[in-house]
């Protein structure tokens, strides 16, 4: 294989893996306004838990000490992985999530996450510690028994068919009651209240499955770099999935794919092209994260919503006729169809 | 015995650890008192002032006081830059207190790696002289950690002072407890705004400076590092409430020293953690607000 169309198949998996990422943050943040810090946590929750599963008992003396071991298949490891990082999830929602403001909630979220961090890192017979686990199983490359060409191909199908997935799935759940009533619930929770919803269950739930599509996501990207250790999910890493969704659009999954095609794919891929200085060999990274900060800044300063911004909400037709006519709905003059203009006053960030 | 002089020991730690986080737990809830938005800049600002101080005392070959009023006067200048040219803009727009907490994510990403950029990421220290390490009672202090304290409670007297007998420290409170009764009232919102950052700044500087004379070597990322655990402070003080910040370093310090006595030093930031989580569960308005607004 030549190696551009090997490098461009590495994007490619890359930009399938971040999207499948960003749709996770994407259903927290965008749809239901909640602010994770932790996100990428969660990611390394799916992608230890399914690793390990998928791994041989450690063997003592071979320098690399890591709980269960099992020798499980790749997608009963894969549903755990996601379910453990749900499992976090619920913990952290259910002790934190009905009571805090949101902007207290953020604050623990990130103090959750560097707690995990810290235990993984110090704890050494948990995950092998700050060395971390490698030597990774390749999902069913037994069964398949492909050469390495055909298995970056196969890798990159596997991930696509769960983008795709993923992507239905959140759409689908955008377009139900339920993903209504949390966008009811992101825009004002008193009104949600007030219209009896559960505004903790909604947010929790919203919580859940967003942290488990990270844990899919975080399994997945972990088999296909085979290692892993607490260097690779900082608490940068969360902002660079943060910077995507905002930049792409939040609530909406098009702008979440292609905020993670831009951001974590394009631009880290544009910046290794940075010469790099022998004298300070984290310059790179620096520009790197500089260039996320001022992307978030001019984002939220001149295009709020994003690349691609949430559609606006229409009424159905059959709906409107039901509720009759004595709503303050704005009807276009040359427009057949009546939409309610869900223009916010003031911007916030969606 | 052992185990108790252990703990005193460490409570003496602690104490040092307090009066550092204790000033810059004042910056930081001052500041959200008349914002009103959560500031996670705040530990870089930190970063800031103790490089500030670094280039004063290591590459000009200052005394390191000079380069802590260096350091204060820098990063109080930066931290009013900040507010003037970009937190102020995005606020007047009417972003959510939210979205603001985005952007000061964002500033924090730029400062802290242009620090990093600039100094790279090796540790760095100061030279000073610590001094012979003197024995009181039980506590054993170098004369540079009784400096520290001596720093942290003339920076407390002065921000009492400030803030019960002068004019610019009444219109700070009023403020904060409601900008728009505060600016009918004929007080200058804006201006008073932008003198809780100067002094925030000041703040952040001074505790910067000290907190990187008592770890010895630092690097930039020590700033960010450090504002979970002045963020643990401020909230179980009650979060906008100066007095309570005081309190909260006191409690926050002396536990996180003392549980290094226990378990390994390496969960001290953890347990800081634990505590800002406890705390934001058990009474999130903060334990010292049982009166007065909440």
């Amino acid at each position: 294989m030549p190696p551009i169309i090997f490098y461009l198949l590495t994007l490619a998996t890359f930009a399938a893996i971040y999207g499948t990422l960003v749709i996770g943050l994407n259903i927290q943040w965008g749809y239901a306004g909640i602010l994770d810090f932790m996100y990428i946590a969660f990611v390394a929750v799916g992608g230890y838990v399914t690793s390990l599963l998928m791994m041989p008992p450690a063997t003592p003396g071979m320098g690399e000490t890591y709980i269960l071991g099992l020798n499980w298949p790749f997608i009963p490891a894969i549903i755990a992985g996601g379910l453990c990082a749900s499992l976090l999830a619920l913990l952290v929602g259910l002790v934190s999530l009905n009571r805090l403001r949101s902007d207290y909630f953020a604050i623990v979220t990130v103090a959750a996450g560097l707690i995990l961090w810290t235990i993984a890192g110090n704890d050494t017979p948990l995950v092998n510690g700050w060395d971390g686990i490698s030597g990774i199983p390749q999902p069913f490359a037994n069964a398949l028994n492909l050469d390495i060409n055909s298995y970056g191909f196969f890798f990159l199908g596997l991930c696509l068919v769960i983008l795709i997935l993923v992507y239905i799935f959140a759409e689908r759940l955008y377009r139900s009651p339920f993903g209504r009533a949390l966008r009811c619930v992101r825009e004002d929770e008193m009104v949600a209240q007030g219209l009896g919803k559960n505004v903790f269950v909604l947010r929790m739930k919203a919580f859940v499955i967003g942290a488990f599509i990270a844990g899919i996501g975080g399994a997945l990207l972990v088999t296909y770099v085979d290692a892993f250790n607490p260097s690779a999910w900082t608490s940068g890493e969360t902002f660079f999935l943060w910077a995507a969704l905002l930049l792409g659009g939040s609530a909406n999954n098009r702008g979440a794919m292609l905020g993670a095609l831009l951001v974590p794919v394009l631009f880290a891929e544009a910046t290794r092209f940075l010469p790099t200085f022998n004298s300070s060999p984290q310059l790179v990274d620096a520009i790197r994260y500089i260039a996320i900060g001022i992307l978030l800044l001019l984002t939220i300063r001149f295009r709020p919503q994003g690349i691609i911004a949430e559609p606006r909400f229409r009424v159905p037709r059959r709906l409107f006729h039901r509720i009759g006519t004595n709503l303050p709905v704005a009807v276009a003059a040359n427009s057949t169809r009546p939409t309610i203009v869900a223009e916010e006053e003031k911007t916030d960030g969606k | 015995m052992q185990t108790l002089n252990l703990l005193l020991l460490s409570a003496g730690f602690g104490v040092i650890t307090a009066s550092i986080l204790a000033i810059a737990a004042v910056g930081l809830s001052l500041q959200f008192g008349v914002t009103n938005y959560i500031n996670f800049a705040y530990g870089d600002l930190l970063t800031f002032g103790i490089y500030v101080a670094f280039v004063c005392n290591q590459r000009l070959g200052l005394t390191i006081w000079v380069g802590l009023l260096a350091a204060i006067i820098l990063t109080a200048l930066l931290a009013w830059l900040l507010n003037l040219f970009i937190l102020q803009p995005f606020a007047d727009r009417g972003n959510s207190p939210i979205i603001m907490l985005v952007v000061t994510l964002g500033v924090s990403l730029i400062l802290q790696n242009v620090i990093l950029a600039v100094f790279g990421s090796q540790f760095q220290n100061y030279a000073v002289n610590t001094g012979r390490p003197l024995h009181l009672g039980p506590f054993l202090f170098t004369p540079l950690q009784l400096s520290i304290i001596g720093l942290a409670i003339v920076a407390m007297v002065g921000v009492h002072v400030l803030l019960r007998y002068t004019r610019l420290g009444r219109a700070m409170r009023a403020v904060s407890d409601s900008p728009e009764l505060a600016r009918v009232s004929g007080i200058n919102t804006r201006f008073i705004i932008n003198a809780v950052w100067v002094l925030t700044g000041a703040l952040a500087g001074l505790s910067g400076v000290v907190l990187a004379l008592n770890v010895a070597s630092f690097t930039p990322t020590v700033g960010y590092g450090f504002l979970f655990v002045i963020f643990a402070a401020v909230i179980l003080g009650g979060i906008g409430r100066p007095y309570g910040a005081m309190a909260g370093a006191l409690i926050v310090g002396i536990a996180t020293e003392m549980s290094a006595a226990f378990i390994s030093s390496e969960y001290k930031d953890a347990i800081a953690f634990v505590i800002l989580i406890i705390a934001l569960l058990i009474r999130p308005q903060g334990i010292f607000a049982s009166r007065g607004r909440a």
